[in-house]
């Protein structure tokens, strides 16, 4: 026992005291655009791309992009294959949005057209903040404290991330966040993998056993789009068809800083990713 | 490997298996399978002498008499048969799906590419009837699908007697997303994300396992210094798995300073992965050809963290075996070697029992014949054995990382590979992931094109040692073996 006391404070405090630093040069981050112009007739991102997360939009001889970092894994190969520098790799953590529009990067001028047909639809902005009647002040109730359960529906690695944002370097704990053993105790539903259809009604029967006010996080390219398996048999298309999800955290798996990220967005105390176009390289 | 295919009758398939199982010692079924629904075929390996066979069985019903009760290894394989191919195993004594519940209609088997050949169908629905315990006193408890901790879903049955657990039976499935017939689907050059994704705590062994599957039938092999990035690249996810299992072990033992910081020395495990690859779990890392371009410099970064790393754990994992209590709690949920062999279990849980089975060994590609260490073997098959395996194994990998970042050499990291994939051919890529031996097997058709792809995880064939450790044992006990056993649930239900 005082061997063990020994080792621990001999190892000191390993906790990473600014929250989502910027990422070293060997992560490799998800894609962003920049200004450079795309050739036309090129679509060497959109044949590379395995799950079709980016489009090409040639009219009249411009090109322009458009990626679903919500549908992104992460590959790289986009990045790699873009001969004219317009597909770019960003180096961030902080990848959390609490729009699932925001996950659409364009190159267009016309940002809304091009969001509505890569997504074929547009999801209402679920705010978070809380909720009706006495208690709707407006106001985030949940910006000292969040509870979160976690349900699990594919293949683990987001979960083992959000195991890791609780350990001592990245201590989602610090900021008042527990994972919790039961819905009945949960602020927010935190949803990994792409919710086949033998999870979907034990997803919603969680979600329905959570007192209001509740939130729903998807966690992970899968919970937001289905990643690599959507539009299969098993209809395993993500949760954001399924629940209203107010906060998307892309990646595959995310890194346990971006979880932190999407956390302290959902606690509105870091700001959410915006989509934005770099400058290009001349 | 390429394989050669060779038809067994369907008639003489019980008996064809058992002998050669009964042959030199090690030989077991590796997958039994069907390709569209018209044939079983078969995998048989010999572990001794690398050797693995392609067996393939013509039906001409849509039913067969069970292989079960000859060969407990094939029970799950045949319960898998009748989910996604319609194909009914008569007489088998635990039928019941696998992977497809009932939110599936009946009437639906996603990898039959063949009109049935009675005309009659298919009778048996999708429900799934847990066997019950009669006596007075005994109760049941069900946990899951959604579990209390951060852990995939799968359904739990328990029948108890007071404290003491009578029966358990599973239900998976609940992770079903319909990987294998995706495969099928998909360009062959993106199968390899959705393999990685399969399983993706084993992403680095699934992606070598298509990449050597797929090599094989083109014919190529990768150039050495990519074999040694993947020889790393696979054990380091041995090397970060074993430790997050031991950590929960510890956590499960209530032994909190020792799980935390087995954490961060995880952390520090996958910082090993991104630092070779980008990516914590080395996504997109292996392809078939190679791997993709690394940096160099890097090199010297990951030896000086890999050794840093040896450093720290030696002491902290001695803190779990130096704990009387820790291990008076571990000493129990045993397996038996004779067991693990009928079910033909694999990995750590069979190596647990005394079983000296290792595909690092047995199925060595790349750079392994140089680098295999030691096969790792407990004594007991309990829980004490199983992290006495992990343990060593911890430590052999970390040797292992180390002797290849002495000996890369420079050069390419990538072959030239053909656009298409040659017609009518069978190939089988067998890796030693954490877990246990890996086996993608995929067949072409006449125009190249992949016609099946069969992924079989460790878990598939060890899912049963969860029953079998925890029969007598108390339901208090059942996370800590749980743990220690430490399946996947998607790499089982894909």
């Amino acid at each position: 026992m005082l061997k063990l006391l020994n080792y621990l404070l001999s190892t000191g405090i390993q906790t990473v005291i600014d929250p989502c630093p910027t990422p070293d040069n060997e992560w490799r981050g998800m894609p962003a655009l920049t200004d450079a112009q795309c050739g036309s007739g090129c679509n060497a991102c959109v044949e590379v791309c395995p799950t079709g997360a980016i489009s090409v939009f040639d009219e009249s001889g411009k090109a322009d992009v458009a990626l679903d970092l919500g549908a992104c894994i992460q590959c790289g190969l986009c990045i790699d294959q873009c001969p004219t520098g317009t597909i770019v790799e960003s180096k961030t953590f902080r990848v959390a949005t609490n729009s699932r529009e925001d996950l659409v990067l364009t190159t267009s001028a016309a940002r809304a057209e091009k969001v509505a047909a890569v997504l074929g639809r547009i999801t209402p902005l679920r705010k978070v903040v809380v909720a009706d009647g006495e208690l709707d002040t407006g106001k985030n109730l949940f910006t000292e404290s969040l509870h979160a359960r976690v349900v699990s529906t594919g293949c683990s690695s987001c979960d083992a991330e959000i195991g890791a944002s609780g350990n001592p370097v990245f201590d989602l704990e610090r900021f008042g966040v527990h994972i919790v053993a039961s819905p009945r105790f949960a602020d927010a539903l935190f949803v990994t993998g792409p919710v086949g259809k033998a999870m979907q009604n034990p997803l919603v029967r969680c979600y329905g056993a959570m007192p209001e006010p509740r939130l729903v996080v998807a966690v992970g390219t899968c919970a937001i789009s289905g990643g690599m398996h959507k539009g299969g048999y098993a209809e395993a298309n993500g949760a954001d068809s399924i629940l209203p999800v107010n906060i998307f955290i892309p990646g595959c798996p995310p890194h346990p800083w971006s979880i932190v990220h999407g956390v302290r967005v959902a606690m509105g105390k870091m700001e959410p990713y915006k989509p934005q176009i770099l400058p290009g390289k001349k | 490997m390429k394989l050669e295919k060779k038809i067994v009758e369907i008639g003489n398939l019980s008996q064809s298996i058992r002998s050669w199982m009964e042959g030199p010692s090690g030989r077991r079924l590796g997958l039994l399978t069907s390709i569209d629904g018209g044939q079983l075929a078969t995998l048989m390996l010999d572990p001794q002498k690398s050797v693995v066979e392609y067996w393939e069985s013509p039906l001409k019903a849509d039913s067969y008499r069970s292989l079960t009760l000859m060969v407990p290894q094939a029970h799950w394989h045949e319960r898998v048969l009748w989910d996604m191919f319609g194909i009914t195993p008569e007489g088998h004594p635990r039928m019941k799906h696998v992977l497809l519940h009932d939110v599936y209609p009946p009437d639906f088997f996603p990898l039959r590419k063949i009109p049935f050949f009675d005309s009659k169908g298919f009778s048996k629905d999708r429900s799934f009837n847990f066997l019950e315990v009669r006596g007075e006193g005994v109760y049941e408890i069900p946990v899951g699908p959604i579990h209390a901790g951060v852990i995939e879903p799968g359904h739990f049955r328990f029948s108890c007697f007071g404290e003491t657990i009578l029966n358990l039976e599973l239900k998976l499935g609940y992770v079903h997303r319909g990987v294998e017939k995706r495969l099928t689907e998909l360009p062959w050059q993106k199968g390899r994300f959705l393999a990685e994704a399969a399983a993706s705590d084993t992403a680095a062994a699934n992606a070598l396992a298509h990449a050597v599957a797929l090599e094989s039938i083109m014919g190529i092999e990768p150039t050495a210094t990519a074999q040694h990035f993947r020889t790393l690249a696979l054990e380091m996810e041995r090397l970060a798995m074993h430790i997050i299992d031991l950590a929960g072990m510890g956590t499960d033992t209530g032994y909190l300073g020792f799980a935390q910081n087995m954490s961060r020395l995880r952390g520090k495990a996958l910082g090993l992965a991104h630092n070779l690859s980008g990516s914590r779990f080395l996504r997109a890392f292996i392809l078939p050809g190679g791997v993709r371009n690394v940096d160099t410099s890097v090199l010297a970064k990951i030896k000086k963290n890999a050794r840093e790393l040896k450093a720290e754990l030696k002491p902290l994992i001695g803190f779990l075996h130096e704990s009387q209590i820790a291990r008076e709690r571990m000493e129990i949920a045993s397996i038996s070697r004779s067991l693990a062999n009928e079910f033909g279990m694999v990995g750590i849980v069979a190596r647990a029992c005394g079983i000296d089975y290792d595909c690092r060994q047995s199925f060595p590609h790349g750079t392994y014949p140089n680098f295999a260490p030691p096969v790792t073997v407990g004594l007991k098959g309990d829980i004490y054995s199983r992290a006495q395996v992990r343990t060593g194994e911890i430590f052999t990998s970390l040797d292992v990382i180390d002797a290849i970042l002495e000996n890369i050499a420079d050069g390419p990291t990538m072959v030239s590979v053909p656009e298409q994939l040659p017609a009518d051919t069978y190939g089988v890529g067998i890796v030693e992931a954490f877990r246990g031996e890996l086996i993608h097997f995929v067949a072409t058709d006449s125009d190249g094109k992949i016609v099946r792809y069969n992924i079989n995880d460790p878990s598939h064939n060890n899912w049963t040692a969860v029953s079998i450790a925890i029969r007598d044992n108390l339901i208090a006990d059942f996370p800590l073996c749980n743990k220690s056993l430490a399946l996947s649930y998607s790499g089982n239900d894909l």
